[in-house]
């Protein structure tokens, strides 16, 4: 019954929170830390209960026998280590929000939001997945829009309209999926045989690349990540992002793997698009949040490269990469969020000379950097090292131009770092007071740790991985 | 029992206008509950008069019928007493409607709704609530003529009309059907014959709108499906290209004009008008098993939601002289319950999970994908997309925009329990879908 809970009780929780903390808004944000813990110590025994391959059974609830609409949940090593990053960033996220205005209604939000991403990745069943999928984006709507920066409205509706229009033609393959199989459950699904894999492949892939988001699809996530809080855009590039790589690997790879192979090199084309693109546009960019956002598409572009590899050290990387990126983003998102609040400009040619003033946030922000652009020693060389080395294996040496996207990312961190933090300080700077709290150096201080440990010590995350993909492809 | 029950009522109610109208209410609130007790009890129609049959998914939809007509009632205030006889009346009718089995009594039954309806829009205070009132009233006139002539045609070519042994083979008959239908599109509101609902919806009493674009289109969806599904299988191509035809271009229409406009009363009366065209898509996929499953789904989720929405702008427009979109900036601040209520029904009408409105689209839609119709679900699926524009964006002037007044509305304790009771219906049929499915699958007349 755990199982079921947490996805549902977050529900009543947050109105509860919302209507029952007036007066004490500052409760709120401890309620929300505890039902994070509690999720996150969960996660990590179902972690240790995992069997070697495949699901782990946590129950089928609401069962709809004509129409096979249960509600099954079961979870294998890829969910658990999505859901575990999910927590993860959760919980930091309180810290970073510690002083956020309307708490009440801000965490009650919060709250509400990790039981739809919760269920994304727990359930097996299609079509709840996609109801989770969509559920996600109401608390989103309403975290952008009130709490976000000047355009908050025009990004939280534009990110609501077009995640929700792509998210509709992956319903309608899902439709199809059904109708050509009789099951909406993915395990039960793979064994049967599809009259149209082609058309679902499509149709569910452009779902997922836009939730990626891919480089023709892309356009909303500068608009939202930039005009969203800080916290929420680490939850955005965090967890939101992750749900594309998820479904591509659980609904392409998995589901239909002859046909993922079939339409691998258009995967691959997208990815490298996406990674250059991104990257010539983060060069481009003055505005610094905007620059953090870029560089999260260009990671992104990596992670479906890795995927399309289609092989077990592709998949292991891209897993590796997304944790990575995860981590590693957020801090960046974090810092150029603050650096906003306390200059109150947001480009970088009018800052300058911030290390003279804020060295811990800029000694991160730096560390951070140097991490998105694959520094060893932090989690992103071990994850861009891994996806050049699988792609290289799969489809031929021309692939190693991605190396080309770290050398692009070398050049806007390097940059950015150069005009924003080293340098003399400019007048903005002088005139501002750069002071952080607490609970933020300490969410920092997690990152950066986190950041190098598994730079540094990868073999947990592989471990798995391991787990995750060995049935895939019958394991290494 | 229970039409005897709830005509009965509607007959003596007037009795207690005259005191309080609490009174009145409550005595209208027992008919719905004893009605809707012997119903399930299985003794309505069917154990007194012949044509009537009683089964598993007429029971839901009446269940959902006399539940949101005792919510409307509980909102209802001073100048809004008449409508509690007319929807005890309207209650009675429509059990009769749903369980009938006999195409004559079909009929007749839905001119007599339409007649209900004359009355209930006919509650008039001002120029605008009799400019709707009479539109509505000249179109259900017209729309009762076609239906008339199309069902004299009809009547010709077949010897009995129970709709099990209806004569559906007839050399007029597929003109004959299509004359009726195009009668019963008028009160479907499908495009062309939708005018007369963007105005009649957004101009009369909020309330009467409540009942008008809610309860009576949902019961008219399922009797009119149940009535005409044995055509709809004799004539598959015709029935796929006229539904598909008018489904496309009633949501596509519908949602355009939806988002033009500046009246929260008219994006409503379009957003209904464009559910109409969603609620199609079964009708086209008729050969599905699906089919009756997905138009019962729909008509019980779309009952709650729509008449939801209908009654927290009567309340907003009765406390804040709401009219257009600029009028409810900053009521999340002002009006904290109502805006909560009317969000997550909108946030349904959008077909956001977890709330009825999504599984109702889902699988209405299902059913036209397992038809074969998955190109016309593409295009519903992205229509309905599109809608999320304009609720989201009344949802944008509610929460992210500062109040011009800061004036807070109270909710009063009857609209509270109203409303409690509709979003209950919502997030149940959102979760919990098994007996709607089932109902809907073992249909039969």
């Amino acid at each position: 019954m755990v199982a079921v809970d947490i996805i549902f009780a977050p529900i009543f929780l947050s109105v509860l929170v919302y209507f029952l903390t007036k007066g004490a808004e500052h409760i709120t944000k401890y309620i929300a830390l505890g039902w994070f813990l509690i999720l996150f110590f969960i996660s990590l025994s179902w972690l240790h209960q995992l069997p070697d391959h495949g699901f782990l059974q946590l129950g089928t609830y609401l069962k709809v026998p004509l129409f096979n609409f249960d509600l099954t949940l079961q979870v294998d090593a890829l969910s658990v280590a999505m859901l575990l990053l999910t927590s993860l960033l959760l919980i930091l996220v309180v810290f970073t929000s510690w002083n956020e205005k309307n708490q009440a209604s801000y965490f009650s939000l919060l709250i509400l939001f990790s039981g739809p991403i919760f269920g994304v990745f727990m359930t097996t069943n299609v079509l709840w997945f996609f109801m989770f999928w969509e559920l996600t984006l109401v608390p989103m709507l309403f975290l952008v829009g009130i709490w976000g920066a000047e355009r908050r409205v025009y990004a939280a509706i534009k990110f609501f309209l077009y995640t929700h229009v792509f998210a509709m033609f992956m319903f309608v393959g899902f439709f199809l999926l059904y109708k050509q199989t009789g099951y909406w459950d993915i395990t039960q699904i793979k064994e049967a045989a599809l009259a149209t894999p082609a058309l679902i492949w499509w149709l569910m892939f452009a779902g997922f690349a836009a939730k990626l988001p891919l480089f023709p699809f892309h356009t909303w996530l500068p608009d939202a990540h930039v005009q969203a809080p800080s916290s929420i855009s680490v939850l955005l590039a965090g967890v939101l992002l992750k749900m594309g790589a998820y479904g591509l690997i659980r609904f392409t790879v998995e589901l239909l793997p002859n046909t993922t192979r079939e339409f691998a090199l258009w995967m691959v084309a997208f990815g490298l698009l996406t990674t250059f693109f991104a990257g010539m546009l983060a060069v481009y960019e003055k505005h610094i949040k905007k620059m953090v956002a870029y560089s999260s598409i260009s990671h992104m572009g990596l992670v479906v490269v890795a995927i399309a590899t289609m092989t077990y050290d592709g998949l292991s990387a891209s897993l590796y990469e997304m944790i990575g990126h995860a981590l590693v983003i957020s801090p960046l998102f974090l810092i150029a969020g603050w650096f906003h609040h306390k200059t109150h400009t947001w480009y970088m040619n009018e800052m300058g000379g911030i290390m003279k003033f804020a060295p811990y946030a800029s000694a991160i922000f730096i560390l951070a950097g140097m991490a998105a652009l694959g520094l060893p020693g932090t989690m992103g060389f071990v994850g861009e090292l891994t996806i050049i080395i699988s792609a290289v294996k799969s489809f031929g040496w021309w692939i190693a131009v991605i190396a080309l996207g770290g050398f692009i990312s070398a050049g806007y961190i390097i940059w950015s770092v150069r005009r924003a933090i080293h340098g003399e300080p400019s007048q903005i700077v002088l005139n501002s007071t750069f002071e952080m709290s607490g609970a933020e150096k300490f969410a920092l201080a997690i990152f950066t740790g986190l950041i190098i440990y598994f730079g540094v010590v990868p073999q947990p995350i592989f471990d798995v991985a391991n787990k995750a993909f060995s049935s895939f492809f019958g394991g290494m | 029992m229970s039409f005897i029950v709830l005509i009965a009522t509607g007959l003596l109610i007037p009795l207690f206008y005259r005191n309080n109208i609490f009174i009145a209410k409550m005595i209208a609130i027992a008919a719905f509950i004893v009605a809707a007790f012997f119903v399930y009890q299985g003794q309505s129609l069917n154990s007194i008069f012949p044509y009537f049959v009683m089964t598993k998914s007429t029971m839901i939809m009446e269940f959902a019928l006399l539940a949101t007509l005792a919510a409307v009632s509980l909102t209802l205030t001073g100048f809004e007493r008449p409508l509690i006889a007319q929807m005890l009346f309207l209650a009675g009718v429509s059990l009769a409607l749903l369980e009938t089995n006999n195409f004559f009594v079909f009929i007749v039954l839905f001119e007599v709704v339409a007649i209900i309806s004359y009355i209930l829009v006919a509650n008039i205070r001002n120029f605008f609530n009799a400019e709707g009132a009479i539109k509505a009233f000249i179109a259900g006139a017209v729309a009762s003529g076609i239906i008339l002539i199309g069902f004299a045609l009809f009547s010709f070519t077949s010897e009995s009309f129970n709709y099990s042994d209806m004569n559906v083979s007839g050399k007029f008959t597929l003109i004959a059907v299509a004359i009726m239908l195009a009668g019963i599109f008028y009160k479907l509101t499908i495009v062309p014959m939708h005018a007369w609902a963007a105005d009649a919806y957004s101009q009369v009493n909020h309330a009467a709108a409540a009942i008008l674009s809610g309860v009576i289109k949902s019961v008219v969806l399922v009797a009119t499906f149940k009535a005409f599904y044995k055509f709809m299988i004799a004539y598959p191509t015709a029935t796929v290209l006229i539904f598909s035809f008018f489904a496309i271009i009633t949501m596509t229409l519908a949602n355009f004009m939806a988002l033009w406009q500046k009246r929260i009363s008219k994006i409503l009366a379009y957003s209904s008008i464009a559910h109409s065209g969603y609620a199609l898509i079964p009708f086209a996929a008729a050969a599905s098993i699906y089919s009756f499953a997905g138009i019962l789904y729909y008509a019980v989720a779309y009952i709650f939601m729509q008449t939801s929405v209908f009654l927290i702008l009567n309340d907003f427009r009765r406390e804040a002289g709401v009219k257009h979109l600029k009028d409810i900036k900053g009521m999340g601040q002002r009006a904290p319950l109502h805006s909560l209520f009317f969000t997550v029904q909108l946030f349904s009408l959008a077909g956001i999970p977890m709330l009825a409105g999504f599984l109702s689209k889902a699988i209405a839609f299902y059913a036209g994908v397992d038809a074969g119709l998955w190109v016309i679900v593409l295009i519903a699926a992205l229509n309905s997309a599109l809608a999320v524009g304009y609720y989201v964006w009344i949802i944008k002037h509610i929460y992210f925009d500062k109040a011009e007044n800061e004036a807070v509305i109270k909710m009063s304790a009857g609209s509270l329990i109203g409303q409690l009771i509709l979003l209950a219906g919502t997030v149940y049929f959102g979760v919990v879908a098994g007996n709607v499915i089932n109902a809907g699958m073992h249909f039969s007349f």
